[in-house]
C-alpha cells in the first residue's frame, strides 16, 4: 500500500512518541542512576543529571557483592544448560526414534504446561525442602530446570521438520542415535537453540519467587532477591539513585542477552501464539 | 494417546520405520535398539519431570486434605480446608481484589497493545531500532521494574510532581487505599505490552495486503479500518492474549504486590495468588495454602471455559 510522505512523517512521530513513553520508566532508570538523591526526585525532571555521580555504581555494586552477581549467572546458566541436557535427547526422541510410546509421551507433558507456575510453587517448595536443598544451588538450579516440557516440544517442533533421509543415510551408514543427534540434528538446530537459550536465559535470570523461597540467604541469594527489599522500602540505608544504579546492574546482562538475540528471542515469543 | 490441545505433527511412524541402521531393515533387533534408545534419551527429562512436575502436581491436590506445618506430620482433615475457603473474609477480600485487577488491566492491555502493534507493524526504514523500546520493558525482572514505579510513585516523585504542575495534589499512591491498585495495575500494563505488541504483531503478518488495498479505493479512513477489518481479523489472537493475559493479571500480579505494597494498604493489593503465598510461608498453614491454590486454579478454568463459550457465541451470530 502507498504512503504519502506527510502520513510516513505523521506515523514516525506517532511511533517515536509512543516508544519514548513506553521506555520513559526505564530511560527514567538509567539517568536516575547517575543523579544525586536530589536530583532524582528534581521537578521538572532533569533528562541527564548535571554531573553524572559514578560513585552510585561503585555502591550498587559493594551492595549486591560480587558473589550475588555471580550466583545470578550460575543460577540462570545452570538452569539453561541443564534444560539443554535434559531436553535436547528427549526432544530428538520423541521427534525421530520411532517407538511406541511417543505419542502418550507427548500428551503427558503437554498438559501440565497449562498450570500457572505460582500454583504448584508450595508443593514445589515442599519437594524441595524435603531433599534438604534450601539455600544451595541444587535447590535454587534443579528444580527449574526440571519445568522443560517447552523446551522439549521446542526442540521436537524443530527436529520434526529436519529431512528424515539425511538422518536415514546416516542410520544406514552406521551411526548411532546419539551420534545423530550430536553431528546431525544440532548442528542443524543452531536457530532452535539461540532461540530457546535467549527465552531461557532471560527467563531464570528475572526469577524473583522462586530463590527468594529457596535461597534467601546472603551467600546464595541471586540479584533480584537482593534487589527486591530496596523497592519495598525496607531498606532505607541505601539511596533511591544507588537503587537504580542496582537494577541498571541487573538489567544490564539480560538487555545485552537481548539485544544480540532479539531476531530468536522474538520468533520464540511469538511462536506462542501460533496454534 | 493422542494430543488434542496442540495441533502438531505427530513423528509418522510409518514413514520412519524405514531407516534402520547396520541392522537388516525392520528387524526385531533395529526396532529393540530404537524402543533402548528412546528410552535412554527420555529417561532423565521425565524423570525430572516426574519429580518436579508432576509429584508437586498431585502433592499439591492431596495436601488439600490435611494439615500442616511442614514439619510435624500432616493430619488428615478430609473437606475442612475446602469449606474453610467459603467462610474466610481475607479469601473473599483477595477474591475481589483479584477479580479488579483483571477488570482493570486486561482490556486496556489489550487494546493498547493492539493500537500499538498496527502502529509499528510497518516497513518504514529505521522502526527496527526503535521496535526495541516497545520490547523493553519486558526484560525487567519484577524487582528492577517494582524499583523503577516505586521511585516513580513516592510522595515527591515524579508523577506527583507532574500532576502538581497542572493543579492536581497526588495521593502516596502505593500507601493510599484506593490508588494503590490501579497505581498497581498501570505498572504491570507497562510490563504487559511487550508479549502483545509481539503476539499481536505476529498474527498481523498473518493478514493479506489486499484487503486493505480494497478498503482504501472504497475510501474508508485508517482509523475506520483498523477496527473493521484489522481488528476481526485478528481475533484468534485475541482470543490467545485474553486468556494469557487474564492468567497473568490472577496469577503473576502476585510478584509486583509482595515487592511493592505486601498486599497492602490493608490488604488492597492482595491478590489470591499472594493470600496462598503468604498463608503458606508466613502461617506455614500448608494445607489451606493448597486449598487457595487448588481454587484458583478452579477459577482460571472457569474463566478460560467461559472465554471460550463467548468466542463459540460470536460464532453462531455472524
Amino acid at each position: 500500500m502507498r504512503t504519502s510522505p506527510l502520513h510516513a512523517a505523521m506515523r514516525y512521530v506517532a511511533i517515536v512518541l509512543a516508544g519514548f513513553i513506553m521506555a520513559a520508566p526505564l530511560l527514567f532508570m538509567v539517568s536516575g542512576s547517575l543523579k544525586s538523591a536530589a536530583e532524582v526526585a528534581a521537578f521538572p525532571p532533569k533528562l541527564l543529571p548535571e554531573t553524572p555521580i559514578w560513585q552510585n555504581f561503585v555502591d550498587a555494586w559493594n551492595f549486591l557483592t560480587p558473589q550475588v552477581i555471580g550466583n545470578t549467572f550460575i543460577f540462570s546458566l545452570g538452569i539453561v544448560g541443564l534444560q539443554l541436557l535434559l531436553s535436547l535427547p528427549a526432544a530428538f526422541a520423541l521427534a525421530k526414534i520411532p517407538f511406541k510410546w511417543s505419542a502418550a509421551v507427548l500428551g503427558t507433558l503437554i498438559v501440565p504446561m497449562f498450570i500457572p507456575g505460582n500454583l504448584t510453587l508450595i508443593p514445589l517448595f515442599i519437594v524441595t525442602f524435603q531433599l534438604g536443598w534450601l539455600n544451595t544451588y541444587a535447590g535454587l538450579i534443579i528444580p527449574m530446570a526440571a519445568q522443560c516440557a517447552f523446551a522439549i516440544l521446542l526442540f521436537r517442533q524443530f527436529f520434526a521438520t529436519m529431512p528424515a533421509g539425511l538422518i536415514e543415510a546416516a542410520r544406514i551408514d552406521g551411526a548411532s542415535w546419539g551420534r545423530v543427534l550430536t553431528s546431525i540434528a544440532l548442528p542443524l538446530a543452531k536457530p532452535a537453540l539461540a532461540t530457546f537459550c535467549s527465552i531461557s536465559f532471560l527467563t531464570a535470570w528475572n526469577m524473583y519467587i522462586w530463590p527468594q523461597v529457596i535461597a534467601p540467604n546472603p551467600v546464595n541469594r541471586v540479584i533480584n532477591v537482593a534487589l527486591a527489599p530496596l523497592a519495598g522500602g525496607e531498606n532505607s540505608v541505601i539511596s533511591p539513585a544507588v537503587g537504580l544504579a542496582g537494577a541498571v546492574i541487573a538489567m544490564l546482562p539480560v538487555l545485552i542477552v537481548f539485544i544480540v538475540f532479539q531476531k530468536w528471542y522474538l520468533k520464540g515469543i511469538a511462536g506462542t501464539g501460533l496454534e | 494417546m493422542s494430543t488434542p490441545i496442540l495441533d502438531m505433527p505427530l513423528p509418522r511412524q510409518g514413514e520412519e520405520k524405514k531407516p534402520v541402521p547396520a541392522e537388516r531393515p525392520g528387524s526385531r533387533r533395529a526396532k529393540r535398539v530404537d524402543a533402548l534408545t528412546a528410552a535412554a534419551f527420555l529417561t532423565p527429562g521425565l524423570l525430572a519431570f516426574a519429580a518436579f512436575v508432576i509429584l508437586p502436581a498431585v502433592g499439591g491436590l492431596v495436601l488439600t486434605f490435611f494439615e500442616w506445618d511442614l514439619f510435624g506430620t500432616p493430619q488428615w482433615v478430609g473437606l475442612d480446608n475446602i469449606t474453610r475457603l467459603f467462610g474466610d473474609e481475607d479469601m473473599w477480600q483477595a477474591l475481589w481484589v483479584t477479580a479488579l485487577f483483571v477488570l482493570m488491566g486486561v482490556v486496556p492491555t489489550i487494546l493498547i497493545g493492539f493500537v500499538l502493534a498496527v502502529l509499528i507493524n510497518t516497513k518504514l526504514p529505521g522502526i527496527a531500532a526503535i521496535r526495541v523500546f516497545f520490547f523493553a520493558p519486558m526484560i525487567a525482572s519484577a524487582a528492577v521494574a517494582s524499583l523503577i514505579w516505586v521511585n516513580l510513585y513516592s510522595q515527591r516523585g515524579l508523577i506527583n510532581q507532574a500532576l502538581s504542575w497542572i493543579g492536581i495534589d497526588g495521593p502516596i499512591w502505593l500507601s493510599d487505599l484506593t490508588w494503590a491498585r490501579p497505581a498497581l495495575v498501570i505498572m504491570m500494563i507497562w510490563g504487559g505490552l511487550p508479549i502483545v505488541i509481539i503476539l499481536y504483531m505476529a498474527g498481523l503478518q498473518r493478514v493479506s495486503d489486499d484487503i486493505y488495498a480494497a478498503a482504501s479505493l472504497d475510501g474508508a479512513s485508517k482509523w475506520r479500518q483498523i477496527w473493521s477489518m484489522t481488528w476481526p481479523n485478528v481475533w484468534g489472537t485475541t482470543i490467545l492474549i485474553a486468556v494469557l493475559q487474564v492468567v497473568g493479571f490472577v496469577s503473576g500480579s502476585f510478584e509486583v504486590a509482595l515487592i511493592m505494597t505486601d498486599g497492602g494498604p490493608l490488604g488492597s493489593t492482595q491478590s489470591i495468588a499472594l493470600y496462598s503465598y503468604k498463608v503458606a510461608f508466613s502461617e506455614r498453614d500448608i494445607g489451606y495454602a493448597s486449598a487457595l491454590s487448588l481454587f484458583q486454579l478452579v477459577l482460571m478454568i472457569v474463566i478460560v471455559i467461559l472465554v471460550r463459550m463467548i468466542v463459540r457465541f460470536r460464532k453462531e451470530r455472524s
